[in-house]
């Protein structure tokens, strides 16, 4: 057995840290759980960036084995350039937001509940990070579950009566539904190959195509695989759960919902696509056009639905929807252009979407708690730095240059560009129409912000925040703008990453 | 050196004087702000014209991506137009300084009005599309509390109107940037195209056709042509009269330039000429100047009727430059600089009637001329000059603008051209002549001893009568303008 460096064993120690830190959480005090979770997830992402600068020096990717039980049998890890840019992003996002929505985490759970917040973020966190790293397929169902539940739980924790019960109801059977469908490929992936390696698996699924044997199945599998999680991830038409789910929780809740543990079903997804079944079977398969059909409606109805939204947290959810379609867009292009754009997209709104709901957390604050638009007015004004960081992250919803939303924007329609005819005008159309329908809503609400109107109720609330939500504030404007400015970076770590999928 | 500090300083100058009346208390006061606002447009033009003087530079500023860079380059083009841009802001700001005692939230328009400029001067001196659209994009932006300064419910509407063809436009000009990227290795503008030496497949020209047409009109929603033309005549009338005369008289041409940095620089005349876009967009612009006049004949509410009239003109414009030729081209960027200079006084007119009389509607106009006489003259002249009545400098643009179509070999269009824009002429003077008219001969029957004189503020005459000055003077020695055009011409065509 070769020998593994130190830091190869951090995507290991992050999982198990992140798990074992939720139990702990459950027997401290709310304050105290706060710190440790803080501190937790702290060291999770300066953890993730070695590893990361780790596997972007040696420019490979390695498989680490858990209980040293070798291939077939054992379970594993498979840590490379693409996933642990994902887990250190994941991670600094989730502080960030955790950080950002602070003192809302404390006003809308229960005094003695508190702490149980912190539990489900860490047990969150650690099925993230699973979903990235795992190279079991079946691992990787294991975590989505607990993915569903602790999302479920923390949208539960702002208890406000009986519509917080309904969404998240609404959101565990979809979840639930999506999950079995995903089991159900599993099964029938497992029948038809004996595997649940993503390597072995890969291999297999290679043969049966070269010999022709078992197509239709195989399709049936791509596309409960795809179904499955694209539910999961709110897809256009199985978006109708998301809206009241992220609406309705807490604004930590919503960030880390919209930003992150979408995406992580996405990630599952990219890898299945790429490790297990090839992208050249994807093509031949066609499930990827519905994808991409999908996409392109999600983009536009998301954004339809969310121009006539009052509420802002709402329209931010709605907003959510459309930006998962541009994922989809790419994922469903099935090339390695599109599939890098929609990682950079993956990136990008993960960078956009938690800092639009921190901001609207603090805009809420000084609206006397309200999230209706006509109390919003003037908001900008009285909170002077959330509104120029609500500004920032619209203004790269709608994609201009410098800002994070322009430099996905420009791969999509490259990647559009290079795969060509039908797909290529459909795509630009979509993306046009989006533009324009992002700044329909976008762009109102901004200008909400900044204008006063005569009977404004809440003229003389004045903004007190803690000095840490300053901060993230700030480094939340930074990342937009690094997307922006230096996409590139991240595109080749990405498509390094893809590149060692193989 | 010198040469890249003058460059950013015309762009950043505008924005360093919003940025001081925003932040520094003592600017509230409307006097001291009124000055520091005039210092900034002063500032700015004295560097614009000292940019002119000096040659050509470009500077990247930073790498989006390998692509992307977002680079800033002078050229002819650009002192063409940025001259254009701060001279017109500085008149229009002497203007302003009386009107706006009407309106509230001073302070608000002249922020807004100050970095719209910078935007615009930023827009002139783009070297790649990635920096022009982001420049437009802001543009658009910054100039939008312009149409909704009085905060009513219309204005409101009109100003989301304006953002929304906006950023539609800007969108679908947005393709060109993908296609061109994705086909050429060279992103800048370049005189005469970056397409010539890249051979490509018959599917890909005709892409990118489709791309060039659609940017076209694109763009063309700025300049108010159809079928994008919807929001200029809801926009422009709403907002305050000197935002109005700038969203007419310069950020229209905005529109403009990016059409002819698309046309010209990028994609290329040879690449376009003799194409079925050439022929379509001669049809639109042809359309829309005699869909212009025709609804600017039949709008009663004065300002309305100068945005209709702005539809009409600014596509005489694009007109003159879908011909692909020299002597059209010569026109165009005349009847550039012309349309901004007549149509900045009529808006200015516009805007001194309603500051000193509220009226609005031009059937109250009766005897104005002899209560405003000054206001009225300014009126007149350029009217004439609109109507294109030599030797005013309306008839030099319009010449060339014929003899350019006449000289062209594809019929019908080349005979079509000068007829519509006859009969538009012949709208046009009827639309503006009525209301002369009507302002200098009430008829037997009016009651001269009602008659009270109004005062006319000196801020608000001194700029139409240096505009109406120069709206002749460059009607009679047009040679300075054409010898800077002859030189812009000599590198693109």
């Amino acid at each position: 057995m070769e020998h593994l460096a130190f830091c190869q064993n951090f995507p290991f120690f992050t999982i198990i840290m992140t798990l074992s830190s939720g139990v702990i959480c459950s027997i401290l005090k709310p304050k105290k759980a706060m710190y440790f979770q803080c501190i937790v997830i702290f060291a999770t992402f300066v953890m993730s960036l070695i590893t990361l600068l780790f596997t972007l020096s040696t420019k490979t990717s390695y498989a680490f084995m858990m209980g040293h039980f070798p291939a077939p049998w054992g379970n594993e890890l498979r840590i490379g350039p693409f996933e642990s840019l994902m887990a250190t992003c994941f991670s600094g996002i989730m502080l960030l937001s955790l950080i950002g929505g602070m003192s809302h985490i404390f006003e809308d759970t229960e005094e003695k509940k508190t702490n149980l917040y912190f539990c489900m973020i860490s047990l969150l966190l650690s099925s993230l990070f699973a979903l990235i790293y795992t190279n079991d397929i079946f691992t990787g169902y294991v975590f989505v579950e607990i993915n569903t539940i602790t999302s479920c739980a923390i949208v539960m924790l702002k208890y406000r009566g009986g519509k917080t019960i309904v969404a998240t109801t609404r959101y565990m059977v979809m979840s639930l539904l999506g999950s079995g469908l995903f089991l159900l490929g599993i099964t029938m992936l497992y029948d038809l190959t004996g595997h649940l390696l993503m390597p072995q698996l890969g291999q297999a699924v290679n043969l049966l195509v070269e010999s022709n044997q078992y197509m239709f199945p195989l399709t049936v599998i791509i596309g409960l695989f795809s179904i499955g999680l694209s539910i999961k991830s709110a897809l256009f038409p199985f978006h109708t759960w998301l809206p009241d789910a992220h609406g309705n929780a807490t604004a930590s809740s919503s960030a880390i919902l919209s930003g992150l543990v979408l995406k992580g079903y996405i990630i599952l997804l990219i890898k299945i696509f790429y490790r297990v079944i090839g992208l050249d079977v994807i093509e031949v398969d066609q499930v990827t056009n519905i994808l991409f059909v999908f996409g392109i409606l999600a983009m536009i109805i998301g954004s339809i639905k969310a121009i006539s939204q009052q509420d802002i947290k709402k329209m931010l959810a709605y907003s959510s929807v459309a930006q998962i379609g541009y994922v989809y867009l790419g994922i469903g292009l099935g090339t390695n252009l599109g599939i890098i754009a929609a990682s950079l997209q993956i990136l990008a709104h993960a960078f956009t979407k938690p800092m639009l709901f921190v901001c609207s957390g603090g805009l809420m604050d000084v609206s006397g708690g309200s999230k209706q638009a006509k109390d919003l007015s003037g908001a900008g004004y009285r909170d002077k730095l959330t509104g120029v960081a609500f500004t920032i992250g619209g203004l790269s919803m709608v994609g201009i240059p410098l800002l994070a939303g322009f430099s996905t924007k420009f791969n999509l329609c490259m990647a559009a560009i290079e795969y060509g005819n039908i797909k290529m005008i459909m795509a630009l159309i979509a993306i046009i129409i989006s533009t324009v329908l992002n700044a329909m809503y976008y762009l109102p609400a901004i200008f909400n912000l900044y204008h006063v109107r005569h009977d404004d109720s809440f003229k003389d609330v004045k903004a007190h925040y803690h000095f840490s939500y300053a901060i993230v504030l700030v480094i939340f404007i930074l990342l937009n703008f690094s997307i922006g400015i230096f996409s590139d970076t991240y595109e080749s770590i990405i498509s390094m990453g893809l590149s060692t999928f193989g | 050196m010198i040469q890249e500090v003058l460059m950013f300083g015309a762009i950043l100058i505008p924005m360093i004087g919003a940025l001081i009346i925003g932040v520094v208390p003592i600017f509230k006061d409307d006097k001291k702000r009124n000055i520091c606002i005039f210092i900034s447009l002063v500032l700015t033009l004295f560097i614009v014209i000292l940019n002119c003087l000096y040659g050509d530079v470009s500077v990247t500023v930073l790498r989006l991506s390998e692509k992307l860079p977002i680079l800033f380059k002078k050229d002819l083009m650009s002192k063409w137009f940025t001259m254009l841009c701060s001279f017109m802001w500085l008149m229009v700001g002497v203007f302003s300084f009386e009107y706006i005692k009407h309106e509230e939230n001073r302070n608000r328009f002249y922020i807004f009005y100050l970095l719209t400029l910078g935007a615009i001067l930023g827009l002139g001196f783009a070297g790649n599309f990635v920096t022009l659209y982001l420049c437009f994009e802001f543009m658009t932006f910054l100039s939008m509390p312009l149409v909704l300064h009085s905060g009513t419910k219309e204005a409101i509407q009109a100003a989301k109107k304006y953002l929304y063809y906006s950023i539609f436009g800007a969108s679908l000009g947005l393709l060109n940037l993908f296609f061109i990227s994705y086909y050429s290795p060279i992103l800048e503008f370049l005189p005469g195209g970056v397409l010539n030496n890249i051979s490509l497949t018959q599917n890909a020209h005709t892409t990118l056709l489709v791309v060039s047409f659609l940017s076209i009109i694109g763009f063309g929603a700025k300049a108010g042509m159809f079928p994008l033309h919807a929001w200029l005549p809801t926009a422009h009338p709403v907002a305050p009269a000197p935002a109005s005369a700038v969203l007419s008289g310069v950020i229209t041409k905005a529109g403009v330039l990016c059409i002819i940095r698309t046309v010209y620089y990028l994609f290329g005349v040879d690449f376009i000429r003799g194409t079925w876009v050439q022929y379509a967009w001669i049809i639109l612009a042809l359309i829309t100047v005699f869909m212009g006049s025709m609804l600017a004949y039949n709008e009663t509410i004065f300002k309305k009727r100068l945005a209709y009239s702005s539809v009409s003109q600014v596509s005489y414009i694009l007109f003159g430059l879908a011909l692909l030729n020299k002597i059209a081209f010569t026109g165009a960027m005349l009847h550039m600089y012309f349309h901004s200079l007549i149509k900045d006084v009529l808006f200015l007119t516009a805007g001194a009637i309603i500051y000193l009389t509220h009226k609005t509607n031009v059937k109250d106009f009766k005897a104005m001329g002899k209560r405003m006489p000054i206001v009225m003259w300014c009126f007149t002249i350029a009217s004439l000059s609109l109507i294109g009545i030599p030797p005013l400098s309306g008839f030099i643009s319009k010449w060339y603008l014929c003899v350019g179509s006449l000289s062209l070999n594809i019929q019908p269009y080349a005979i079509l051209g000068p007829i519509v824009l006859i009969i538009s002429a012949l709208l046009t003077a009827g639309y503006l002549f009525t209301i002369t008219i009507n302002a200098f001969f009430p008829g037997n029957d009016f009651d001269y001893n009602s008659l009270e004189k109004i005062k006319e503020p000196k801020l608000m005459t001194i700029p139409m009568i240096i505009l109406t000055i120069l709206i002749v003077l460059f009607g009679l020695y047009p040679h300075g303008l054409l010898n800077i055009i002859n030189s812009i011409v000599g590198t693109i065509l």
